[in-house]
């Protein structure tokens, strides 16, 4: 492929990414002309008179909320990861807790921890998100750890690195690309569910007020809410973990 | 034994099939030795036995001095730079600043890579680069006993030469007895002394040849009529020798 044909192809994969944007837009458009929804002029108009000390620090807790739940399922998938390298039992739970928390659904965690935990409870967001992304981080995080090439680990210890230095040079690196890959799909979906989580708590979110908004029958908040849930995952992705993928993978290339 | 840097007694391995029977050979010091046989005899297995990374089922290796081995594959890590990948043995040793900085310095430039090279992760050099790097990466933690796997195979003809420039470089710099296996018979016999043929696998040795002081040319037809001998004597065995 000459760089000009790769260029074309490019542009084309960008004008096909545009088109997505408007195609959704069009839809929400001709929804709202008929009277369902507010179109996007009220949406926007709702979400300037927005305090922005309140839409920070709703956003703030919804990131809160899933960067904590996603870092403890990583933790715990790390643990796991690690001793499942050397022992067959934790690779038999490791497999079938992702299994049994892969069959749960998010809704079931949120009802459930709300109920023991209560509605003012934090926890509830943090747990629910922890649970829904665990099965996810845990498989990969499994697999990342022991793809580790034989043949690396033959050299370096042939020059005498000792078994940290395994597990610090060549393991663990070996596990960025496949970790960095689980952990942006895992973060994405960790905002998606925390905001599950909030709106059966009164802990705050986006994801109470999306439903705070609906039960006073405000279909611009409800909307507008969500229009910065989509703008955060898409914003969190692009901006931040895509860029962080592409560094971890530099290597590869 | 005076002079005498490895010994491999009568060493049989099976993996799951027979693939060494009853090897014996030896390195002297200071000697360029050559393996030569055709592909899948056992050569590679033959030198990790003799790098203890392999035991063998039966027969012993005696070691007379530090062993330091160079793979076919390269194995340098693909997220570190040439020049962490050759000081990573040092590091291990605790080799820290100045004393770890000269000592990459001194081996990288015998090994003839450049500071350009050096700064470059393994994909992005080339083969001939990386092998270099491989051979640096042994060399620095100064091992007596060098054992190279297939050194040559899959360089260009300019790396190849540029390799053995190297090699005959580090051989009149420093004290060391090397294995090199090959199978590409002219630049192996540009660098050896004495070779042994080995047979098709299960490998015994089927010749040990003294080619010192005889021209290339000769050299090559000594060990080819060697090669050829054993290998008529094996049915349905092609033409495996570049
Ligand atoms: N770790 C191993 N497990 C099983 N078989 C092996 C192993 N290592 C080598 N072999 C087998 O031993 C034979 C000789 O291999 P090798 O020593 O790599 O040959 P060469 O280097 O001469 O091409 C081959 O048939 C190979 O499949
Ligand atoms: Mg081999």
């Amino acid at each position: 492929m000459t760089s000009a044909q790769r260029g074309r192809k490019g542009m084309a994969f960008g004008v096909g990414r545009l088109l997505a944007g408007a195609f959704m837009l069009v839809i929400w458009i001709s929804a709202s002309a008929t009277g369902m929804l507010p179109g996007p002029t009220e949406v926007l108009v709702y979400l300037a008179s927005m305090r922005p000390e309140e839409l920070f620090a709703q956003v703030l807790k919804t990131l809160y909320n899933s960067i904590t739940g996603f870092s403890l399922s990583f933790l715990i998938s790390m643990a796991l990861g690690l001793i499942s390298h050397k022992s067959n039992l934790i690779m038999g739970f490791s497999e079938a807790l992702s299994e049994i928390f892969n069959s749960t659904s998010a809704l079931v965690w949120s009802l459930v921890l709300v109920a023991v935990m209560g509605v003012l409870s934090p926890l509830p967001p943090i747990l629910v998100v922890a649970a829904v992304t665990l099965p996810h981080v845990l498989t990969a995080t499994v697999s990342a750890l022991s793809s580790a090439d034989p043949g690396l680990l033959e050299a370096i210890r042939a020059v005498g690195a000792k078994p940290s230095d395994e597990f610090f040079e060549v393991i663990l690196p070996s596990s960025v690309p496949l970790l960095v890959s689980a952990s942006r799909v895992g973060l994405g979906t960790a905002l998606r569910i925390s905001v599950v989580a909030e709106a059966f708590g009164s802990s705050g979110g986006v994801g109470y007020m999306i439903i705070r908004s609906y039960n006073l029958a405000d279909a611009s908040g409800v909307l507008a809410w969500s229009v910065v849930l989509i703008a955060l995952v898409l914003g969190l992705d692009q901006l931040i973990l895509k860029p962080i993928e592409r560094r971890a993978k530099r290597w590869l290339e | 034994m005076a002079g005498m840097m490895l010994r491999v007694s009568s060493v049989h391995k099976s993996f799951s099939e027979p693939v060494l029977t009853d090897i014996s050979l030896h390195l002297k010091e200071r000697e360029v030795l050559g393996l030569v046989g055709p592909n899948g005899c056992g050569k590679t297995t033959l030198l990790r036995i003799m790098a203890g990374l392999e035991t063998p089922d039966r027969g012993d290796v005696k070691v007379m001095g530090k062993v330091g081995i160079v793979f076919q594959e390269d194995r340098l890590l693909p997220w570190k730079t040439l020049w962490e990948n050759i000081a990573l043995g040092l590091k291990y040793r605790g080799l820290r600043g100045e004393e770890l900085i000269g000592k990459v310095k001194e081996y990288s430039e015998m090994v003839g890579l450049s500071k350009s090279d050096l700064a470059l992760h393994p994909r992005k050099a080339s083969g001939g680069t990386r092998r270099k790097a491989a051979l640096a990466r042994a060399l620095v933690l100064e091992p007596e006993i060098l054992l190279l796997d297939e050194p040559f195979t899959g360089l260009d003809v300019k790396a190849r030469i540029s390799l053995r420039e190297a090699l005959r470089l580090i051989w009149s710099e420093y004290e060391l007895s090397t294995v090199i296996v090959s199978h590409q018979l002219e630049e192996l016999l540009l660098l050896t002394g004495r070779v042994y043929v080995l047979t098709p696998k299960p490998a015994r040795i089927a010749e040990e040849i003294s080619v010192e002081g005889m021209d290339l040319k000769s050299r090559l037809d000594r060990v080819k009529e060697a090669l050829y001998h054993i290998l008529s004597r094996t049915p349905g065995s092609e033409e495996p020798l570049s």
